[in-house]
């Protein structure tokens, strides 16, 4: 049924099919209705004429609060009957306007609070099965379901914009952009044995060496320490290695224990996903079991299917 | 009657049980009945003994066993370490080393025991070791140079530098010579160092490379005598994707001297020998 939808019928966008009116819809009607009362007013001789229509709008607003079923709507009723009877003709101009944007304006903020609740317990809603069930991976999907939750995001922002899925790079900013960019300039980083390459090895020396203050008094001096300053290879001097202070070496034993403990942060250690099916007997087993389903999982996912299922698809 | 061999009755059973029982009835019962030694705390320096003993037991048992698991040798060796027991531990890395001394990353594990624990001499021989064992293994190298680097020892950088390059290595490892040399400001030592570098790697790059030093660190004239040499070279090659690179430098760079009339000439020569793609003239 389309009466379900939330869509307020003097809405400017109700024609659109999509379109859920919310608190910033409201405010646009609020305010379309009071200028267009204010022009009726100005157009109208006198007041007579402006205390019906003053009873006429806000029973036009009325109609739409069949589609939710409100507590206080009734009561709202009720108060608002002892108010019409009551500003005098005079004022009916100045009088009628605030009473009109009073009532729409508490009748708006319960609407727009009953947005706000369903709204929040829809997302609450969503959150809690999320924790609820055990991440329902079932053995190599959860990369898939990702990318689908991100194209069914984009997709929603890109039907706003009017656009098609292949223009999907209109909706990045500048810099989204430009990192782009610098990731495409860049070569993949290397993997499994290739990681110690000829250029991984030289930029990894490179990011070292950048922390070593490069002491230039220090070394004219020690150039004029030392006849034989520019020594090659073969030089005679083989054994004979300069005093070294003892910061110096205090820095390098530092250096080497930062480095220890960036290696830790290498691999990170995995949550432990206490609903899934016990297959192993053992810890051994169980550190087994991980490897091969590394190294076989997406080949055996569908024979595993079948055998959880009994019986083997049709294909 | 007796049923041997076949059942008779072949109904189900009126309990199941799924094999995911099983197996976590399994898992279960290990946990119970798996038995721990009491922990035990060290109140003195005979228990430590006994505890050393003890443990030097099980990894002496374990490299018997798998000696050809270098990991169990690492792991002694590392709690010798911890037991600061540095000669024990010593010994451990060279019987290893005795075992498997192509196995880098033991040199580089043992380097880094002497290292952190301040032996800078001992560190030397084994670095020296390690670099005339595998001389072309860079991570050594790069090592070696770092440790001296740190140390502040300049002409031990110097001197291992240049015992790398005989042995010719990889662009990077000039490179990482030249940009030394640059830090320290020795452009004349550079200066002849890229003359070997392009001796030898005579590619096309390392007299692009050559050329962009002179331009930063030295003057036109230099420059372009670089350029004039590469040129003879670089049309020889017969690669174009390079040559396309190496005209384009050379053109921006004379027409950065404000030499318009030599740049053209370059454009000029490269149209016709070469037909690059893209070249904007």
């Amino acid at each position: 049924m389309s009466e379900e939808r939330d869509v307020h019928p003097d809405c400017r966008n109700a024609s659109n099919p999509y379109h859920e009116c919310t608190d910033y819809c409201f405010r646009v009607i609020a305010e379309a209705k009071l200028r267009m009362q204010l022009h009726h007013q100005s157009e109208v001789a006198q007041a007579s004429g402006g205390s019906r229509r003053e009873e006429a709008i806000p029973n036009e607003l009325y109609p739409d609060e069949g589609t939710h079923d409100d507590g206080p709507r009734p009561e709202e009723n009720s108060d608002s009957e002892p108010d019409q009877p009551e500003p005098a003709q005079e004022n009916m101009e100045d009088g009628s306007f605030p009473k009109l944007s009073s009532r729409q304006k508490k009748w708006m903020e319960l609407r727009a609070k009953m947005q706000e609740a369903k709204k929040r317990n829809q997302i609450e809603i969503a959150n809690e099965k999320k924790r609820m069930e055990p991440p329902t991976e079932s053995r190599g999907v959860s990369k898939q379901k990702w990318l689908e939750d991100r194209k069914k995001k984009i997709g929603k922002l890109l039907d706003a914009n009017g656009l098609d899925m292949t223009k999907a790079y209109m909706l990045d900013t500048q810099e989204a952009a430009e990192e782009k960019y610098k990731k495409w300039d860049k070569d993949p980083a290397p993997f499994g044995w290739d990681v110690f390459n000829q250029r991984t090895l030289y930029n990894a020396y490179k990011k070292r060496t950048k922390n070593i203050e490069v002491d230039v008094e220090e070394y004219n001096r020690m150039k004029e320490a030392d006849p034989e300053f520019y020594r090659d290879a073969s030089s005679l001097q083989y054994g004979k290695a300069p005093k070294i202070s003892e910061d110096k070496i205090d820095k390098m034993v530092q250096e080497l224990k930062d480095r220890d403990a960036k290696r830790g942060s290498f691999s990170r250690r995995r949550k432990f996903n206490d609903e899934k099916d016990v297959d192993s007997i053992n810890d051994r087993n169980e550190h087994f079991n991980k490897k091969i389903e590394r190294a076989f999982g997406k080949y055996t996912l569908e024979i595993k299917n079948n055998l959880e299922r009994g019986t083997a698809l049709p294909d | 009657m007796r049923i041997c061999g076949g059942a008779k009755n072949k109904n189900y059973g009126p309990i199941q049980i799924t094999a995911e029982q099983i197996v976590r009835e399994a898992r279960e019962l290990e946990e119970i009945h798996r038995h721990r030694p009491p922990k035990q705390k060290i109140n003195d320096g005979t228990e430590l003994g006994e505890y050393r003993l003890r443990k030097r037991k099980e990894f002496e048992d374990l490299i018997r066993r798998v000696g050809w698991n270098v990991k169990v040798w690492v792991k002694y060796a590392e709690w010798e370490e911890s037991q600061k027991d540095f000669d024990r531990a010593r010994s451990v890395w060279e019987r290893v080393l005795e075992v498997d001394y192509k196995n880098h990353t033991l040199w580089l594990k043992y380097a880094e025991f002497e290292m952190k624990n301040r032996f800078i001499n001992h560190a030397r021989n084994v670095w020296h070791r390690a670099i005339t064992l595998l001389p072309r293994v860079d991570q050594l190298w790069y090592k070696y140079i770092h440790m001296e680097n740190m140390l502040g020892n300049v002409v031990g950088v110097r001197r291992i530098f240049e015992m790398w390059m005989e042995w010719m290595p990889e662009r990077h490892a000039w490179l990482s010579y030249i940009k030394f040399e640059l830090k320290y400001k020795e452009i004349q030592h550079a200066r002849d160092l890229f003359e070997r570098f392009v001796l030898c790697h005579p590619t096309v790059a390392s007299w692009i490379r050559y050329a962009k030093f002179e331009i930063n660190n030295g003057d036109a004239c230099s420059t372009r005598n670089v350029f004039e040499r590469a040129l003879d070279k670089v049309v020889a090659a017969e690669d174009d994707e390079e040559a396309h690179k190496f005209f384009v430098a050379f053109a921006d760079f004379e027409a950065s001297c404000n030499e318009t009339h030599r740049a053209e000439c370059i454009y000029q020569f490269a149209l016709h020998h070469h037909v690059p793609k893209g070249i904007n003239c």
